[in-house]
Order: C-alpha cells, then structure tokens, then sequence
C-alpha cells in the first residue's frame, strides 16, 4: 500500500511538523493521506491579517510529478480564488515543479494573499475593487476574515438563517 | 604480549560524489529534490540504493535520482526542464573532479 506518493507525502508531513515556516499548518486526515487539511493564517499587514483560512489539498497517485488539487473551504473574497475556493495560482497549474512540497504550496498561496495577481482574475469584482476601490476592497475581505474564525457548522447555520431569511422576503 | 584476532567485520561507508563544496548533513542539500531521499538512499520505485538506483547530473549542476528525473521528464507538464530552475534538461557527463571541488 506504500506507494511513492505516499512515502514522499509522509516526508512532506515530516518537514512540515520539524520545520515549520511560519502562519501556515497542515496535516493529512488521519484516515486517508491523500487528503490534507491546512490553515494558512492571514499575513500581518495586509486585510487578511488575523484571518484562520482552512483549505483541503487533494493529492493523487502521481504526485509529485502532477500537484494537488487545492480548494478554500472558507469563503475567500480575493482576486484570484473563484467562488467554489478554487484558485488560480501558476505553481497548481503550468509552473509546477516536483521539488515543490506542501510547504511550499501553502507559502506561495499565503504570499498570493497579500500580493494578488489581478492580471488573472478568478474573482473580476475582487479583481476590480482591488484596483479601484481598495478602502472597499478591504471591508469586503474583512468580512471573510471575521468568518473564517467560526467552525464550519456555525458557517452553515448562519448561511442556512440567511436563506430563509432572503425566501419570505422576495415574495413579500 | 602476543593478541590473536579471533574475528573482525569490515565497515565500509560509501557516498556520491555530488560535486557539491560540502556534503555534510547540512539538511536539504543532500537528498534528491523530488522524491526528498538522501542521495545515498534510492528512489522510491527501487529497492537497494548504490549503481541500480544511480544519480544523473544536469548541466545546470542539479543532481537527481536518475529514476525521479526521467520519471518527471516523461511527464508534458515537465516540458523538459530542470525542476529546480526551468533550464532545459541537459544531462551532463559527470565531472570527476576529486581536486578541486571548491564550488
């Protein structure tokens, strides 16, 4: 069952636990190793700053030589993660390499953060608010910072309120 | 005094000559850069390190297991470039410079 895939993910993990660069954290699910769960926390000094944001890597047998799929599972408002928490990001897609590692991955997600690529936009009205409305841009991304720190069921009770809340409103 | 040796093992400890200044522990520098095992060790599809599970040199100057490098060559996505820098992947003939190794 030990594949390569496996031994170099049980590696990752390894470096990742003994050296761990700062503001990120991951681990595979106790489970499946093919699958991870992450947190990069928000840069200092920029609007995601306090922001706990959780992702899930999803890796298959041909890692390293493919990378993982990565998605956001906390609601992202930047301009280069589209709306499903998929994100544009050059080193997931054509400029992969295989010496990359999780660490890696996650560093370069948590630079993209405060410095995003509005040339490739996943999000054009975060893309467009950063460029022209940053004080707007700010409040917005704000906004995800402050629902990042709540567990994913209190995420879903507030998304399913809302909901009921908007269906008697339209037709009344 | 008069010593009879009953019996000894031979210890014998072997290294590739990466052509790196220093190959000590240093931590990242000695393993291979995509399957993250000591040069010493082998790749992860083989079982005994040494001359079945060899390195291959770039021209760039970056060392691989040779079966690591070949694997992600094979792959489109590689586009035939070092992993480490994007050069094309040239491999180079491996200099024995015993000398001088000051790099």
């Amino acid at each position: 069952m030990s594949t390569n895939c496996r031994r170099r993910l049980i590696r990752d993990f390894k470096r990742l636990s003994t050296d761990p660069p700062g503001g990120i954290s991951g681990s595979p699910c106790p489970d499946n190793i093919m699958l991870w769960n992450a947190v990069i926390f928000g840069p200092a000094d920029t609007p995601f700053e306090d922001g706990t944001f959780k992702l899930l890597l999803t890796f298959d047998e041909s890692y390293p030589n493919k990378p993982p799929t990565v998605k956001f599972l906390s609601r992202m408002f930047h301009p280069n993660v589209y709306a499903n928490g998929e994100l544009c990001l050059d080193i997931l897609q054509n400029r992969w390499s295989p010496t990359y590692d999780v660490a890696a991955i996650l560093t370069s997600i948590q630079s993209l953060l405060h410095d995003p690529n509005p040339n490739s936009p996943a999000n054009a009205e975060a893309a467009q608010l950063y460029r022209e409305n940053m004080k707007e841009y700010v409040r917005r991304v704000r906004a995800t910072v402050e629902e990042s720190w709540l567990d994913p069921e209190e995420q879903q009770a507030i998304n399913e309120a809302e909901s009921e809340d908007a269906e008697p409103g339209a037709s009344g | 005094m008069k010593v009879h040796v009953k019996n000894w093992h031979a210890i014998a400890q072997w290294r590739w000559d990466t052509g790196a200044a220093d190959a000590d522990d240093d931590g990242e520098g000695d393993v291979c850069g995509i399957c993250r095992v000591p040069y010493e060790g082998c790749c992860p599809s083989c079982k005994m390190p040494g001359d079945d599970c060899p390195l291959i040199w770039g021209e760039c100057s970056h060392v691989f297991h040779m079966h690591c490098l070949l694997q992600w060559i094979g792959t489109s996505s590689s586009k035939q470039q070092c992993p480490m820098d994007r050069r094309p992947w040239v491999t180079a003939e491996r200099k024995v410079d015993r000398t001088n190794n000051a790099r």
